[in-house]
């Protein structure tokens, strides 16, 4: 009853910021001085990309999606009702694609790089810390030195020297992109078998940064908690290390999870450059080609999603705590 | 009554680049079976030193140069690199925190702890078994068996402390080392508490209790001698009374003016301290050197 | 805090820290080459002493001279961007932290709605929106909108200053509201600030490195994510032309991992809790004031301990 309420709590708090970031994706691009459909496609002229009724046409369609001769608030309404219908819009660079298309054609790429890097980082990440934090001596001190290393290389600077030294200089496994030229994308073991090579790089270049993330941190925790009264309280009764350690495990854990959904905006941020250094096919190619066309429904939808991600780890996190910690249940709740 | 503690010739030194400190300098100290004695002294006087070195929790930076324990006849080297079996402590030799407070993991319920410290000594133990021996303690010692089923926060601070004395004698030790048991605690839950030691000592769950606390009148109800610790020696034993009432040693008569100041005339009295003490003391080379 | 209570990794990150400042700072006096003249061709490789001792870029500019300017242009970035926010997040934590109530609640709010939205996102938006980019728009833009942690950070701790006695003091003295913000309660978050100051700065320049890497970076001025941009774009990872590409990367990384080093051990300075081994039992000794009790000393801890281990240690990463 009482992890229901908090549960609820967490719930309504994430909507309240969803809200929020719709309107910062709204409110931002309508600062700009003048009409941003005006100046948007305005550059597109000077691009020389597209001819002059195909602008007028481009020009109409974003005057209406817009909904430009609107009030403000109207047009704010407008925007959240297609974001809540699942319409992202139309994308400027690529017209008439939809943004939706684009989105779908790049995401999964994302997450098959992201996800697994953050699993595997986060759990190998904390066994590293903790074993370091227990035994302590050389291994320790090797380990958190390597790991600070790793956690404070930009994450980008880990895949460009991964790049040059393993597939440009070694050759072992391919340059850049996805997959080999002339395949398509489809459910089958060879197209698997071919995408895992290019997949590997951009693999270990985000995760060995997690793991030292997680490590240095977890590290941490775990000698805050090896000097804390219930270890020695522990170790005065007699209690097996191997019990303790678990107690020890469980205590460090809890921050950890929070730090996991603190640190998942700066996982991402690393993901999207990693993208670009591998010319990887996922969100973070895809913003980078609408940066430069000035794409702003691309670009908007892109921070949209990874906002979304964000609040959802961050909501998953608030909801395990609440389930392993006793004592968040009960401020929750006035239990006592 | 015979001789149930014996510990002899322990010295304790905090290493540290530079200097080391020798915060227990060549204590030797008995307990009689079935006594409780009271081991007082300021904060630094090296109590809870000698506390933690006798319950066999030192622990680097704190290194035992010397000193063995001897219970039941049987003799446990304390001192250097000696090799001090886990199970004594617990079963043999047990510890009573410093304000409970912190003592059990807060994410834990009791009865993990409880489990954990019954399976680390007796491995076949079932998860039943373990509980039905608490519970049945629990009862014995007029507590609610529910207070397994609680996590940490969720007990007062009395209600805790009592639960950590019953943990930590779960599997009847035959000396207690409690420190500071009742500084956490307000009078009545102090009162309480003090009677159910009592009352464990009676029922023989424990044969004997070291009380280190720098409350002396909390000693005086509780204890029946009385060992002065200052700068890392017993400066004084004997019965409690006559510690309490008639104290020898300069350091026992400062100490005891300072708690018991009985008339308002004291009130205003500066503590005059070691005037009449043997200066020599504070260039103990052992100490400060 | 005695120069002695330092550790070596301390002086190993000082060291590399004035080594990164040094070549920001004097690094262009003595390159003296125009980074934006052309003085080779196409990916020069390097040669011995001269402009091209690092080689040509895509431009045939100088690398040594971009990295010597790009440096410094990534320092004031890091440092404007820095300094702004730990300024914001200091004043809205202690604001919020001293005066509770209501505004600690409407403070609090916007910082954890802010902690909620990926800095990023807001510094994408923000830059996009911008008619013109350059060296100190950026710096603001980072600056104004990455001191979410600091503030609650710091809100954590002024408000547990908030209850201590010296703080009763000076109110029965008659002290102001800023007054005792700043005399009674700054100081005890000096040691704190610092640290968040550290770490805003190396967070700042390495936004600034990623903003550029998408794009969004200054267009008039280089820094070392607008050269990795341009290796990047124009190939030159693919085409094995390191000297367009290791240098910069080296020199990022040396910013950020010499930041965070002086961050790590400056924490374990005033966290001697985060400690152990030998530094360990030394402090032992050295703060508690009594012979061996480091058991019984456990209640007055230094002010600051709380609430820096309340935070997660990767506080500077969590962004």
């Amino acid at each position: 009853m009482a992890l229901a309420r908090y549960i609820g709590r967490k719930v309504a708090w994430t909507l309240v910021v969803f809200v929020v970031a719709l309107l910062l994706n709204f409110l931002l691009p309508r600062l700009i001085p003048g009409n941003p459909v005006d100046t948007i496609v305005g550059q597109l002229a000077q691009g020389g990309g597209a001819g002059g009724e195909q602008l007028q046409q481009i020009h109409e369609q974003y005057m209406k999606e817009f909904g430009l001769d609107k009030p403000m608030w109207q047009q704010f309404f407008i925007y959240v009702g297609n974001v809540f219908q699942g319409d992202l819009g139309t994308s400027f660079a690529q017209y008439p694609a939809s943004v939706n298309t684009l989105i779908a054609q790049a995401l999964p790429w994302s997450i098959a790089i992201m996800l697994p890097a953050i699993i595997v980082g986060w759990i190998v990440g904390n066994l590293l810390g903790a074993v370091a934090a227990f035994k302590g001596g050389w291994l320790d001190r090797g380990a958190f030195i390597g790991s600070l290393f790793l956690s404070s290389v930009p994450p980008f600077a880990l895949a460009i020297i991964l790049l040059f030294l393993v597939a440009v200089k070694g050759g072992i496994l391919p340059v850049g992109g996805a997959y080999s030229f002339g395949l398509t994308p489809e459910f089958s073991l060879a197209f698997f078998g071919d995408a895992i090579t290019y997949w590997w790089l951009p693999f270990w270049s985000l995760v060995l940064v997690y793991i030292g993330g997680q490590a240095v941190g977890m590290r941490s925790m775990a000698i805050y908690e090896l000097g804390s009264d219930y270890v020695n309280y522990n170790r005065g009764l007699g209690v097996k290390e191997g019990h303790t350690v678990r107690y020890i495990f469980r205590n460090a854990m809890l921050p950890q999870f929070t730090g996991l959904a603190l640190s998942i905006a700066a996982l991402i941020t690393g993901g999207l450059i990693t993208e670009l250094v591998f010319s990887y096919p996922g969100l973070g190619s895809l913003l980078f080609a609408a940066i430069g066309q000035n794409d702003y429904p691309v670009i908007s939808a892109i921070t949209l999603l990874i906002t979304i991600a964000v609040l959802i780890a961050n909501l998953a996190a608030d909801i395990l705590t609440g389930f392993i910690d006793p004592r968040i249940r009960a401020v929750q709740s006035g239990e006592r | 009554m015979g001789t149930l503690v014996n510990a002899e010739n322990i010295r304790g030194v905090y290493y540290t680049e530079g200097k080391d400190v020798v915060a227990v300098n060549d204590v030797s100290i008995k307990i009689e079976e079935g006594e409780v004695l009271g081991l007082a002294g300021e904060s630094g006087s090296g109590k809870t030193t000698l506390g933690s070195i006798i319950s066999l929790i030192a622990r680097p930076p704190l290194h035992v140069e010397e000193g063995t324990l001897e219970i039941d006849g049987q003799v446990q080297e304390l001192g250097g690199h000696a090799k001090i079996p886990r199970t004594w402590r617990g079963a043999v030799v047990s510890m009573l925190p410093q304000g409970a407070m912190n003592s059990i993991s807060p994410t834990k319920r009791i009865r993990q702890l409880v489990y954990d410290v019954m399976r680390s000594h007796e491995s076949k133990i079932s998860k039943e078994e373990a509980l039905d021996r608490a519970r049945e303690r629990l009862t014995t010692l007029g507590l609610p068996a529910r207070v397994l089923d609680a996590y940490p926060h969720q007990l007062s601070g009395g209600m805790k402390q009592r639960t950590v004395t019953i943990i930590s004698t779960l599997l009847n030790p035959r000396l207690l080392v409690a420190d500071e048991p009742t500084s956490a605690l307000d009078v009545t839950s102090q009162k309480i508490l003090i009677e159910m030691l009592l009352e464990m000592l009676e029922k023989r769950i424990m044969s004997g209790v070291i009380f280190v606390t720098h409350d002396l009148p909390v000693l005086r109800t509780a204890a029946n001698r009385i060992a002065v610790m200052y700068q890392g020696k017993i400066v004084e034993l004997g019965p409690t009374e006559i510690v309490v009432e008639r104290p020898e040693h300069p350091y026992t008569q400062a100490l005891m003016s300072s708690v018991l100041a009985p008339e308002p005339a004291y009130a205003n009295t500066r503590i005059e301290g070691m005037s009449s003490f043997d200066r020599s003391l504070f260039d103990a080379p052992a100490v400060f050197h | 805090m005695s120069l002695r209570g330092l550790s070596p990794r301390f002086w190993v990150a000082a060291v590399l820290v004035a080594f990164v400042v040094l070549v920001g700072l004097i690094g262009p006096l003595i390159v003296s080459t125009n980074p934006d003249a052309t003085v080779g061709g196409l990916y020069e490789e390097p040669r011995c002493c001269g402009p091209l001792i690092l080689g040509a870029d895509n431009e045939g500019q100088s690398v040594i001279s971009n990295l010597v300017y790009g440096t410094r242009t990534s320092l004031i970035i890091g440092l404007v961007a820095g300094l702004i926010g730990t300024a914001i997040g200091l004043l809205v934590g202690l604001v919020a932290g001293y005066r509770g109530g209501w505004i600690d609640d409407v403070l609090s709010a916007i910082v954890n709605v802010g902690l909620a939205i990926p800095v990023l996102v807001i510094i994408i938006l923000v830059s996009v929106s911008l008619p013109k980019r350059n060296l100190y728009t950026l710096a603001l833009v980072i600056g104004f909108t990455a001191w979410f942690w600091v503030a609650r950070a710091v809100r954590a701790q002024s408000s547990s200053i908030r209850t201590r006695e010296h703080i009763d003091v000076a109110k029965l003295s008659g002290a102001g509201f800023w007054s005792i913000l700043r005399r009674d309660v700054l100081p005890y978050l000096l040691s704190y600030v610092v640290m968040a100051c550290i770490l805003q700065i190396s967070g700042a320049i390495l936004f600034e490195s990623t903003l550029s890497m998408l794009g969004l970076g200054a267009s008039n001025t280089t820094s070392l994510g607008t050269m990795l941009y341009w290796a990047i774009q124009w190939g030159s990872v693919r085409t094995g032309a390191w000297w367009a590409f290791v240098p910069p990367t080296f020199m990022l990384t040396l910013i950020v991992f010499s930041l965070l080093l002086l961050q790590s051990s400056l924490n374990e300075v005033f966290n001697p809790r985060l400690r152990r081994g030998r530094a360990a039992r030394k402090k032992a000794v050295k703060e508690g004031t009594e012979l061996g009790t480091p058991i019984e000393a456990g209640d007055a801890g230094p002010v600051g301990t709380e609430g820096i281990l309340e935070s997660p240690v990767s506080a500077g990463r969590d962004r």
